[in-house]
């Protein structure tokens, strides 16, 4: 697979402080690739200097090729964003959104065709403030992708949804992939990076501490000789939740 | 040309869509168009008639004779008195008076009218009752009542011509009413509200909610997004004054009329909506929350909504200040609008305005462009 995002010594300076200390990683094509940490470690920050929304500072990094600091707006065209909290124009039809942002790029698309995608047909007439949680997060997912993104940005795509959503929201993010994608993706809860993402980086103090896949990141502790004090159960308290209120999506 | 028609794209599907917006949302409805006629109706019911001045009097007549009666008539006839005939007695109407119900009360004598001994001719004396607090009211209806008691003396004596007459010439082109004058003001106030109002306070909501800033993330470009919000911005403008000239040229109350072509009015105000619009838009584009918009934008519009014209005449500043204010960029769309509208003017006669316009829409476009942030 040949590499779809090329980040080498990636550096942003606030006030002095390094919040972005010299990362480097490179996402493949048709993969979902994680970034993981806790708060204030630099992960979207990272993203939104890959995005353009924030100058570099020092290193570089490029898109399908393209560097990422001197072709914003060509780097623009192949990305896709979903950012921590969307947030739309109010009194909007979600299909003239969806014609607005395909707009932006220049093309004309059927909204109904994108909506359906995730689920919102029925919603087309809606405006964005009458969605719930999940739904605008699906929503945004097909606004980001009215152009056909080689790459894909989530910002903590699940934080505050339930297990329904967020499990419905995985699923869309799986297909994104499979339909040759990258995604490139932030979050805090750990289930959601082992089920989602094929291989992940963990940042602390804005620099990446690992970084491989899911499996080998495990393997690699318990061969450091790490155990749990506690059984492991075949199941946990969200397996309990799952078969008590099913995987359909309430909204 | 496929590229300029694809650039252009998002402008009109973003005009479209937030036009439609405007009419979904019934404060913006409310503010856009509703709002200026309430200051044409406030405005209008204190201009709109100002030719038929009257003052609410009593009029107690103690002398009871057909003479006092044939004075009555007369008085009534003026026009100028309305004459409240439930008060018949002098107390009822000083109560009347105290509360504000009438301006004045006459009061005819039970002498009025009679012939002195001396004499051969009848003679008496009005008496005219004001309040301190209402002098004009009275100095008014004095002047009004010597005139009638002039005309009076003469056909009682019939002396011969005075020497000495002063001949009184109404003038001002028939048709217009003071709120002709000072309808061009109000719809300055309405371009500027629009104008200022909305962008300064929208896009720094905007900007807050990370609305802008997801929009950056697209290929959209800062010209495509500011050309789409003015053509909207422009439309809704032109739609508020239709509104605005319809209702006050269709009721009879305000009886405003437009004497110049309606095509270079409609241009004019277009041109004035832009240029106001930019102001906002370069408050509300580089504000980053309302608390560094709102200040700003109250600084940018109060000179103009005092000095350009909308409430007050200009001509009635001191000289040095209407040298100031006519730099204002309200001042030459208000003067625009006078002179089309009300004078008749062509579009040779306005070019100063539109001149003066268009140099204000080059130096504030270029910093809005300047000062724009998405977030």
């Amino acid at each position: 697979m040949t590499s779809m995002i090329d980040v080498r010594d990636l550096t942003k300076v606030y006030n002095g402080e390094p919040v972005v200390d010299g990362v480097s990683f490179t996402v493949k094509k048709g993969e979902i690739f994680g970034i993981l940490g806790p708060n204030g470690a630099g992960k979207t920050t990272t993203l939104e200097m890959l995005e353009g929304l924030r100058t570099i500072d020092d290193g570089s990094a490029t898109i399908d090729g393209i560097d990422v600091a001197s072709n914003p707006r060509r780097i623009r065209s192949l990305i896709g964003v979903q950012p921590q909290t969307p947030s739309f124009e109010e009194k909007t039809k979600l299909t003239e959104l969806i014609n607005f942002f395909a707009a932006t790029y220049g093309k004309t698309v059927n909204a109904r065709e994108f909506l359906a995608d995730v689920q919102l047909l029925e919603k087309a007439n809606s405006y964005p403030e009458q969605l719930s949680g999940g739904q605008r997060q699906r929503f945004s997912i097909a606004a980001a992708l009215v152009h056909s993104p080689k790459v894909f940005f989530l910002d903590e795509p699940t934080t505050g949804l339930d297990p329904q959503a967020r499990r419905n929201l995985w699923e869309l993010i799986k297909e994104v992939r499979d339909r040759g994608v990258s995604v490139v993706m932030t979050t805090h809860y750990m289930d959601e990076a082992e089920i989602l993402c094929d291989r992940i980086a963990v940042m602390d103090g804005g620099k990446i501490v690992a970084l491989d896949t899911p499996k080998r990141l495990i393997a690699a502790l318990l061969k450091k000789g790490f155990k749990k004090p506690q059984q492991v159960q075949q199941a946990n308290l969200e397996d309990v939740f799952i078969d008590l209120t099913g995987k359909e999506l309430r909204e | 040309m496929q590229k300029v028609k694809q650039a252009l794209l998002p402008v009109f599907v973003f005009a479209t869509i937030d036009i439609r917006r405007l009419f979904r949302d019934k404060i913006a409805i409310f503010f856009t168009f509703l709002f200026p006629l309430i200051f044409l109706f406030i405005f209008g019911g204190i201009f709109g008639q100002d030719s038929s001045v009257s003052f609410n009097v009593a009029l107690i007549d103690q002398a009871d004779s057909q003479f006092s009666q044939q004075f009555t008539e007369q008085l009534k006839k003026g026009g100028v008195l309305e004459v409240d005939s439930t008060l018949r007695t002098i107390s009822d109407a000083a109560t009347a008076m105290e509360r504000s119900q009438i301006d004045a009360i006459i009061v005819l004598p039970p002498s009025f009218g009679e012939s002195q001994a001396a004499t051969n001719y009848p003679s008496g004396e009005v008496r005219l009752q004001y309040s301190k607090n209402n002098q004009q009211a009275g100095q008014a209806l004095s002047s009004i009542l010597e005139s009638h008691l002039d005309s009076l003396n003469k056909s009682v004596v019939g002396t011969q011509p005075q020497p000495f007459t002063v001949s009184i010439e109404p003038t001002g082109k028939p048709g217009l009413s003071s709120l002709d004058y000072l309808f061009p003001g109000l719809v300055g106030f309405t371009i500027l509200g629009l104008g200022l109002f909305g962008p300064t306070s929208v896009f720094p909501r905007l900007k807050q909610r990370g609305v802008l800033r997801r929009y950056h993330t697209t290929t959209l470009q800062v010209w495509q997004f500011v050309l789409g919000n003015v053509l909207s911005n422009s439309a809704a403008a032109l739609l508020a004054v239709a509104v605005m000239i319809t209702v006050a040229i269709t009721v009879p109350l305000f009886d405003v009329s437009i004497q110049g072509n309606i095509l270079l009015l409609a241009l004019f105000v277009v041109l004035g909506a832009v240029v106001i619009f930019g102001i906002g838009l370069s408050i509300g584009g580089w504000a980053k929350n309302e608390n560094q918009a709102a200040p700003l934008s109250n600084l940018v519009s109060f000179p103009m909504m005092f000095l350009s014209g909308t409430f007050f005449p200009r001509f009635l500043m001191p000289e040095w200040l209407q040298n100031v204010s006519s730099f204002l960029p309200l001042t030459p769309f208000i003067d625009g609008v006078r002179m089309i509208m009300v004078e008749g003017r062509g579009l040779l006669d306005v070019m100063p305005q539109f001149g003066m316009l268009a140099v204000w829409g080059i130096i504030i476009y270029a910093l809005a462009f300047r000062v724009f942030r998405w977030e």
